[in-house]
């Protein structure tokens, strides 16, 4: 989860004469989380719901609500047109089509203020963003922008100096050879003319998703600011765009829109948006509604006192058929890109209300509970394995090649296996299709320990018999014996125990070979004529490769097959 | 406890242990009684510590000093000193220092040392200013300096030698390289007043046992020991008199067959959800994207679909196994909130599920039932690095509650009554994030042992996105989380990776019940 560093000096600036940990405590109320503290900085954590908790600023405006400061939507007024255009060009049609900017101006800008706003902007990157694929953003110094702009491709050989570089490269080079532009190079990758802002003097001031130009770097001298968001997606592109705004804004900015003036390719015809757009949102729930999500009665009064406290506006609606129901409509600011549905009003009114003070009710049950048929049958297995002195193990669905194949020296199977892709450990990386390789590692972790040593495993194993067909995970029990005199007779023993104790059925052993036993010491276990597992005596391989120096028995029954239940 | 009582319940390795120091009137290195005892370094080391712990053992740890050859020794004892490199180039009539120092018998840096050494031997004498053999033939012995260096052993402890070898030390100390003396931590282990007292009784029981069974081998030629299946049938017991047996002595361990302690936790679990009224369900661990992620209303581009965090079975895509008309809802729902480019081919590749939820909504779907209780519980899998704390398989438990008007405080008031049966009694609750439910709420637990909260299950309503496509008319309750966590605490684990670890140790050895 994405984490925002705050300064408790900070906080003492946002809420004068609130003492900090005060301001601490009711943090986790609003879902966040201290992930940990070092002398004047707290780490919190936030969920990636809230990307307009990205700065300390966005925190502040929630907290404020809570602690009752503040309540309702906080102020936020566009200060007019900044007559700043940026065109797009066509050809970013099937690139990445969409961009909307802002310019911000009459701020200070201290180091702790850039600091949040280069976490924001990072945050904004990995969350809404999806690591720049989807939107990207450069904040720029406003002075040093030539408008109009356009937003436009142009070649690989093009060339600028990049951000914190001092000589112009090619835009082939960036992408090529700068750490940056191996991260995010690859979003681009395929295309032959790459997008790029370029202002009126022909100097590209960025090169999205990857990097902006040298020449409207922002640093504490910066007073005003443009700030562009390219994007494949207009909503996450407007999204982004109005949680910095009200960002800015709460920094001390003024926020004036810029133009963006786009060629519609049917016709000649150009059409024209003002962005940033800071409409709220409009949302209408019942009070009943919100009342039987929470289980709470709340009048009208606390209910609309709750959503202010979540820094949304509430009306009641006068009803016109005058009947119970009582209507109110919510206004959203444009930040809380997260509320969408009624029944988040409903969590923002649980949230104003403080989960803390809902007082969990039991609700009867209506229903009769049970288990399922599979657990009752292994709960009879598992009685039974363990009157025989079996010891249950647990062993991992995913599991290595080199334990399932390479100890039986199985290289001609490997094309069989099914196996995940990109597993960040090699122990892992396919599904077993038997419990025996695994309960003989079982085996191989214990041979200081005393014995016999008997174990039993119930576990899915996963099957396919080609690559067109659906995977089948049957449940199958395996067990393995193992001491100085293991032999085939005690382990059949076993199995019949078990086939008769369990399910009353009588069993008929019939020879066959089978990888992981020795030749003339494995049989089929066959039960109303099928073929339902395999047991025998383990080849003297398998147990060197497992480095085990007793004789090992075991049997392996597929136990969807003999009870029908899957 | 008495010496006694304790001899009853000495563990094999506390007796060999015992023995192996009572053949001892010293203290006893540590590292010496593996080789003696012919047990590991660590049944000793356990051993010790369990002896300690019952007083009859104490340790003495001290610092030793032991005395290695340096470079310059080693040199020395494959070349010989300096001095007697110096009388032998004077043998060959190399008479002067020039002479000496161009042969390369001795270096410049070792002229000083040679002639002070030969001097002190009395091997040369000086003639006019020409080195010459001395001719008492003293240089036929070894100097103490070369006995020395001849017959040291690394690591010899300075405490054992002789008092004239103390002194040729000293000497050897003052000559730069020739030795080093480094100090050892070494551990003793010495038997207590008690420990005596033990062996003492351990020894008499021993006798009394080798003459028991001497008198009894005696006694069985005219009465019998064991009683027979004849003598019952016959009545021949009326005539029979039984000897007494050592009923205190030790008996052989057996190990009990028995369910993995997880096992025991699931099944736990499961009592509870069936006496909370909820019924079982359960399901592949293969899913479709669709049921793992889109019908939870998760966007196809949510950074959780990703391979980084996901298992997706290599090269496998299966047709959807949904209806045409939950397909099209589901589609719909996701153009509507999030984008227009809901593909299907992503909700037709195949995931290892990362949460049971897809079972429990496939279950929803197919019954859509106005009022149910339902839980499930089992494997699911995150592409994680294995570590301590997380694995890439673990169980989980859900549980979902629907039915008219049930509300966020019912939801609470489950999830207090599952950990009330589950024997936690403080519980508190956050507001939280998770795609597919709103609102959210996570419950922190508190942990009498470790006197702190601990973050265990997350919950919910599922969001009307979720629910409405698949003909839900009612609110779904849902909550989870993993069941690792909970068996850590109750077994006192700190390393997830422990309960999988299949020791038979642990296995065999942690109490059924914890009380």
């Amino acid at each position: 989860m994405p984490v925002v560093n705050i300064a408790k000096d900070r906080l003492r600036k946002f809420f004068p004469g609130i003492k900090v940990d005060k301001v601490l405590e009711i943090l986790p109320f609003v879902g966040l989380d201290i992930e940990g503290m070092e002398d004047n900085i707290i780490r919190v954590e936030y969920n990636p719901n809230r990307p307009d908790f990205s700065s300390d600023y966005g925190i502040a405006r929630a907290l404020r609500g809570l602690l009752e400061i503040e309540t309702g939507m906080p102020k936020f007024k566009l200060a007019g047109k900044s007559k700043c255009i940026i065109k797009v060009d066509r050809q970013l049609k099937k690139i990445r089509p969409y961009v909307v900017a802002l310019v911000a101006k009459n701020g200070r800008l201290d180091n702790e203020t850039i600091k949040q706003l280069i976490v924001m902007q990072e945050d904004l990157h990995n969350g809404i963003g999806r690591r720049r694929k989807k939107t990207s953003i450069g904040i720029h110094n406003l002075d040093a922008v030539h408008f109009p702009l356009t937003y436009k491709t142009v070649d690989g050989s093009y060339s600028f100096v990049p951000l914190g570089e001092t000589s112009s490269r090619s835009i082939n080079e960036i992408i090529k050879e700068s750490e940056i532009g191996r991260q995010y190079g690859p979003i681009l990758q395929g295309l032959n003319r790459y997008p790029v802002i370029i202002d009126d003097t022909g100097t590209i001031i960025s090169l999205p998703p990857i990097i902006n130009g040298q020449t409207t770097k922002v640093d504490s001298q910066c007073h005003n600011l443009f700030v562009e968001v390219t994007a494949t997606d207009s909503k996450a592109a407007e999204d982004t765009l109005a949680i910095i705004a009200s960002t800015l804004y709460d920094a001390g900015f003024k926020i004036m829109t810029v133009t963006i003036r786009r060629q519609e390719d049917k016709d000649d015809r150009k059409i024209t948006e003002e962005t940033p757009t800071m409409d709220p949102k409009k949302i209408t729930v019942s009070l009943d509604y919100i009342n039987g999500i929470l289980g709470l009665k709340l009048d009208i009064k606390q209910a609309i006192t709750c959503i202010r406290k979540s820094r949304l506006d509430a009306k009641i609606i006068k009803n016109n058929n005058n009947k119970k129901t009582t209507t109110i409509t919510c206004t959203v600011p444009r930040y809380r890109i997260d509320i969408t549905h009624p029944i988040d009003i409903a969590e923002e009114v649980a949230i104003g209300y403080g989960i803390y003070n809902i007082e969990p009710t039991f609700p009867a049950s209506n229903t009769a509970g049970e288990k399922n048929l599979l657990s009752n049958y292994f709960n009879a297995i598992r009685e039974t394995m363990t009157g025989i002195a079996m010891i249950e193990v647990l062993n991992f669905s995913l599991t290595s090649k080199e334990i399932e194949y390479d100890s039986f020296q199985l290289t001609q199977r490997k094309e069989m296996l099914l196996s995940v892709d990109g597993s960040k450990s090699s122990e892992h990386e396919i599904l077993r299709e038997s419990l025996i390789p695994s309960l003989l590692e079982a085996l191989s972790r214990n041979v200081h320990e005393e014995y016999p040593q008997k174990l039993f495993e119930i576990g899915k194993t996963f099957h396919q018999e080609s690559t067109r067909e659906s995977i089948i995970e049957p449940w199958n029990i395996g067990a393995v014996v193992a001491h100085g005199e293991a032999g085939y007779t005690e382990i059949k023993s076993i199995m019949q125990a078990l086939l008769k104790t369990c399910f009353g059925k009588d069993v008929v052993t019939k020879a066959t070979k089978n990888r992981y036993y020795i030749d003339g010491r494995c049989s089929e276990i066959v039960v109303d004529n099928k073929i339902i597992g395999t047991i025998g005596e383990i080849t003297p391989l398998a147990l060197e490769n497992f480095k085990l120096r007793v004789p090992v028995t075991a049997f392996e029954i597929n136990l969807s097959l003999l009870t029908g239940i899957h | 406890m008495s010496a006694g009582s304790s001899a009853e319940a000495l563990h094999p390795i506390e007796q060999t242990i015992l023995k192996a120091l009572s053949s001892s009137d010293n203290d006893v290195l540590i590292d010496s009684l593996s080789t003696s005892t012919g047990l590991s370094i660590d049944q000793i080391r356990r051993g010790i510590e369990w002896l300690k712990f019952k007083d009859f053992v104490s340790i003495k740890e001290s610092l030793t000093e032991k005395i290695y050859l340096a470079s310059e020794g080693v040199a020395a004892v494959a070349k010989g000193l300096p001095e007697r490199r110096l009388l032998n180039a004077a043998k060959e009539g190399k008479n002067t220092i020039e002479e000496i120092l161009a042969s390369g018998s001795i270096r410049n840096e070792e002229v000083n040392a040679a002639i002070a050494g030969a001097r002190r031997n009395q091997w040369i004498q000086l003639i006019e200013g020409k080195i010459v053999p001395a001719q008492n033939q003293n240089y036929e012995k070894q100097s103490p300096e070369e006995a020395f260096l001849a017959d040291l052993k690394d690591g010899t402890e300075i405490t054992k030698l002789g008092q004239e070898q103390k002194k040729t030390l000293e000497q050897l100390k003052r000559r730069p390289n020739y030795v080093e003396i480094k100090q050892e931590k070494e551990s003793r282990v010495l038997l207590t007043d008690a420990g005596k007292k033990l062996i003492s009784i351990l020894e008499e029981k021993e006798k009394q046992e080798v003459d028991q069974q001497q008198q009894q081998r005696r006694f069985t030629t005219i009465r019998r020991q064991q009683l027979t299946s004849e003598l019952i049938t016959s009545g021949k017991w009326r005539e029979t008199k039984f000897s007494p047996i050592d009923v205190e002595a030790q008996a052989p361990t057996i190990f009990p067959g028995r369910r993995h302690p997880l096992v025991d936790i699931i099944e736990e679990v499961k009592e509870i959800f069936v006496g909370l009224g909820f019924t079982e369900i359960d399901g592949p661990l293969l899913q479709s994207g669709f049921w793992n992620f889109d019908a939870l209303f998760t966007p196809q581009d949510h950074s959780a679909r990703e391979m980084q965090d996901t298992f997706y079975v290599s090269g496998q895509k299966q047709p959807v196994p949904a209806t045409k008309d939950q397909i099209q809802k589901v589609s719909d729902i996701h153009k509507k909130g999030w984008s227009k480019n809901w593909d299907l081919e992503e909700a037709r590749r195949i995931v290892l599920r990362t949460h049971t939820t897809p079972v429990t909504l496939r279950h929803l779907a197919s019954i859509k039932p106005a009022v149910g209780r339902f839980f499930s519980i089992g494997r699911v899998f995150r592409n994680e690095k294995v570590s301590y704390k997380h694995l890439v398989e673990f169980h989980q438990v859900e549980g979902v509650a629907t039915s008219q008007g049930i509300s966020l405080r019912d939801l609470m008031g489950l999830q207090k009554e599952f950990y009330a049966k589950m024997g936690i009694k403080k519980v508190k609750f956050w507001p939280t994030f998770f795609p597919y439910t709103e609102p959210s709420l996570q419950s922190m637990i508190y942990n009498e042992k470790m006197e702190k909260w601990i973050e265990l299950f997350g919950m919910g309503i599922f969001r009307p996105e979720v629910t409405e496509p698949l003909g839900m008319k009612n609110p779904v309750l849902a909550w989870g989380g993993g069941l690792e966590r909970i068996a850590m605490l109750r077994f006192g684990l700190d390393d997830v990776r422990e309960l999988y670890s299949n020791k038979l140790a642990w296995l065999r050895g942690v109490p059924r019940c914890q009380l």
